[in-house]
């Protein structure tokens, strides 16, 4: 089993650390450990290196012992910018990061609620699910939405096909759940639903005006969930 | 663009016992690498590139010289921006060149002192600080102007002490855009490029007016004069007092480490905006000569263009005229100001200024040290309202930069040393770069003898202070 790599952004200079628990919910991952400093305009990100570089790299040598203490492998980045999304959005591409996490802390890891949008992006979101959580003692939900243009049985065979897959890979076929719901608004369902777990995992959506205007789902949810969301990425067009 | 080595390395320490920092890794499309996994990320692209460029130029080309330039020259002050504008063109190209070899922060302070050595490196960073210092200075005093004139337009006259109401109004003026940058707004870049696009659509629109009614479409007869209605030597006079103009490419390179794509979009900013600012200041100078004539255009002073606004299109010309150069003067301060903001990082960087220089405040993230070096002369110098001297003692700095920018290409050319692997290779090597070395010089020749010295004295200045501060610092190449 190839160890999924994660990203993992923190925002070192600003206070924010490691959370809690994420150690742990990684610990089959590969982690790319991101650092960044976004510094205003009139600030050469070079002149932000030159005072913080030493700090910030104490600090990420820090989060990088107790990633890999947990079990992980990581390697890190520290990034000076004027632009995060940029810097996220490049360093997921150059590393190949199947996922991103919203980094929260969580108590201990028992479940965790993955959104199943459809068939687009289901590897990618199965490797994930698969490489983190299989052989562990955790609770695996699989939730979807049914869409006015999708009939029981289509549902029925994406989830089970995700099931099978997951249990090939060696997640426990007996935690593994599934759960369905129609009429209700995937972001509002999934929110509410996820005070009830630990993680979230959930695809990123292509951008669209809907997303344009109230944003991306993944982000909706990271809003309004406290704990870690794991938003597995596209597949990188060529 | 490949990963590239960057292969200079730097040696020694200044008087303080700090020496220059190391020289990165690698230079990517989207980063500037150091070791341990540290990457600086370019964010700026070539609209940004390009508005930086013209956003530094346009303000003082149009808004403020176009009377003054009359004046000495008749209606062969567009002849004047003219050869101005190829000046700068023969420099932006060797500058291209080596801002794709050499795309880190510092600009022409950066090649020259990585090609020709600490010596001529400090002479040109400090020049290069100071020329921005005093180009910012006089954009300030242009802006006072404009706000002026606002004033009056409602009809408030200003009475504001000993000194005369745009001074006043330019030292505000400097002073809240030291504290903007200090305080650290959100966005300044974006502010930036819609300044620019705002500036260019109203010019776009006034001027194409004004040369459907210099060809007489709107019947009305325009003023005839003789082209070199003043002689020849007064052209090449204003050419050099008008130089300041041309200024801004150079700003370009001064955040090369920032921009992406650097092999594509530096020579693109650079030489793009040079060409889109000369045929702006030739079309507006051709309009407002002919609207008046150059005689009585010489008599407005420095906020000519309003009365060619208001001569063209009434009332809502001469309001557009003065919103447009409001904004104009104020990007071009704004981006002086960060652009020597930028030159002292990469002095400090090099251990030729303290490296308290270019500390950053926690609060804000900005470097208020840098920006204070910079805000700080420039409110004396805009105290001066001396706005020809500070024009060209502004041009004069970056003139010696540019002739220099020119010896480090024509130098590299010849050495040809491994890590000199440029994306951009300018065309007409050795002749134009040399033929912009030395028109750079020759421009110098025709300033006023004031400017000649003060600029000297600079040069002088600078130079001491690297042999007592910085003699044992050694930024040179391998060549």
């Amino acid at each position: 089993m190839t160890r999924p790599s994660v990203l993992v952004p923190i925002r070192v200079l600003e206070g924010e650390s490691l959370p809690e628990g994420v150690p742990d919910l990684l610990s089959n991952a590969h982690v790319v450990l991101l650092g960044y400093h976004v510094i205003p305009g009139q600030t050469a990100p070079g002149q932000a290196r030159m005072q913080f570089e030493d700090r910030a790299l104490d600090r990420l040598e820090e989060f990088e012992q107790a990633l890999s203490d947990a079990g992980a492998t990581v390697e890190h980045r520290l990034v000076f910018t004027h632009d995060a999304q940029q810097t996220l959005d490049r360093q997921i591409a150059e590393n190949d990061c199947l996922a991103a996490l919203v980094p929260r802390a969580l108590a201990d890891l028992e479940d965790v609620l993955v959104a199943v949008r459809g068939t687009v992006g289901i590897d990618r979101l199965a490797r994930v699910v698969a490489g983190l959580f299989a052989d562990r003692d955790i609770d695996v939900t699989l939730y979807h939405v049914t869409g006015e243009d999708e009939t029981d049985e289509d549902v029925d065979v994406l989830l089970d096909g995700l099931t099978d897959r997951l249990a090939d890979e060696d997640v426990d076929p007996d935690r593994i759940k599934t759960r369905i719901d129609r009429d209700v608004n995937p972001v509002d369902a999934i929110a509410e639903l996820a005070e009830d777990y630990d993680c979230v995992v959930m695809g990123e959506s292509d951008p669209t005006l809907s997303t344009f205007v109230f944003g991306m789902p993944a982000d909706q949810i990271a809003d309004r969930f406290l704990g870690p969301v794991l938003v597995v990425q596209r597949e990188p067009s060529e | 663009m490949d990963d590239r080595e960057v292969d200079v390395s730097t040696a020694g320490e200044n008087i303080e016992g700090q020496q220059p920092e190391p020289e990165p890794e690698s230079v990517t499309d989207e980063t500037t690498t150091h070791d341990e996994g540290v990457e600086l990320e370019r964010t700026i692209g070539l609209v940004g590139g390009l508005a930086i460029g013209i956003g530094t130029m346009i303000g003082a080309g149009i808004f403020v010289f176009p009377g003054l330039a009359a004046k000495e020259a008749g209606p062969a002050a567009a002849l004047s921006f003219a050869i101005g504008g190829v000046i700068a063109l023969l420099v932006a190209l060797p500058a291209s060149e080596l801002a794709t070899a050499m795309p880190r922060s510092g600009g022409g302070y950066y090649f020259i002192s990585r090609s020709l050595g600490t010596a001529g490196g400090a002479i040109v960073g400090l020049g290069l600080w100071l020329g921005l210092v005093f180009a910012a200075a006089f954009y300030l005093v242009g802006l006072g102007h404009y706000v002026v004139a606002v004033l009056a337009e409602v009809g408030i006259v200003l009475s504001l002490g000993p000194l005369a109401p745009h001074v006043v109004l330019g030292l505000i003026a400097g002073a809240t855009l030291t504290a903007l940058s200090v305080g650290g707004t959100e966005r300044t870049a974006a502010l930036q490029n819609i300044i620019v696009v705002v500036l260019l659509v109203i010019l776009t629109g006034v001027l194409t007016f004004g040369i459907l009614d210099a060809m007489g479409i709107f019947g009305r007869q325009s003023v005839p004069d003789a082209f070199f209605s003043k002689g020849y030597s007064p052209v090449l006079r204003t050419a050099a007092l008008v130089f300041t103009s041309y200024l801004g490419f150079a700003q370009v390179a001064t955040v090369a480490g920032e921009i992406k794509q650097p092999d594509r979009n530096l020579p693109l900013a650079m030489v793009g905006s040079v060409i889109i600012v000369t045929v702006f200041y030739a079309v507006t100078i051709f309009v407002a000569t002919s609207t008046f004539g150059a005689d009585r255009l010489g008599t407005f002073g420095e906020t000519a263009m309003v009365n060619v606004g208001r001569d063209l299109l009434g009332l809502p010309g001469a309001v557009l005229i003065l919103v447009a150069g409001l904004l104009a003067t104020f990007s071009s301060a704004n981006a002086s100001i960060l652009s020597a903001s930028r030159s002292i990082y990469a002095l400090s960087r090099d251990a030729l200024l303290p490296k308290k220089a270019s500390e950053i405040n926690l609060k804000y993230g900005t470097p208020h040290v840098a920006l204070a070096m910079a805000g700080g002369p420039i409110l004396v110098l805009v105290a001066t309202d001396s706005v020809e001297i500070l024009a060209e003692v502004a041009s004069f700095l970056h003139l010696v930069m540019y002739a220099l920018i020119c010896v480090a290409l024509l130098v590299l050319r010849r050495r040809d040393p491994d890590w000199y692997d440029p994306d951009f290779r300018m065309p007409g090597a050795p002749v134009l770069p040399a033929i912009g070395g030395v028109a750079s010089v020759a421009l110098i020749a025709f300033m006023n003898g004031a400017s000649i010295a003060i600029g000297v004295v600079i040069m002088v200045l600078s130079y001491g202070w690297y042999r007592y501060y910085a003699d044992d610092v050694r930024l040179k190449g391998d060549i």
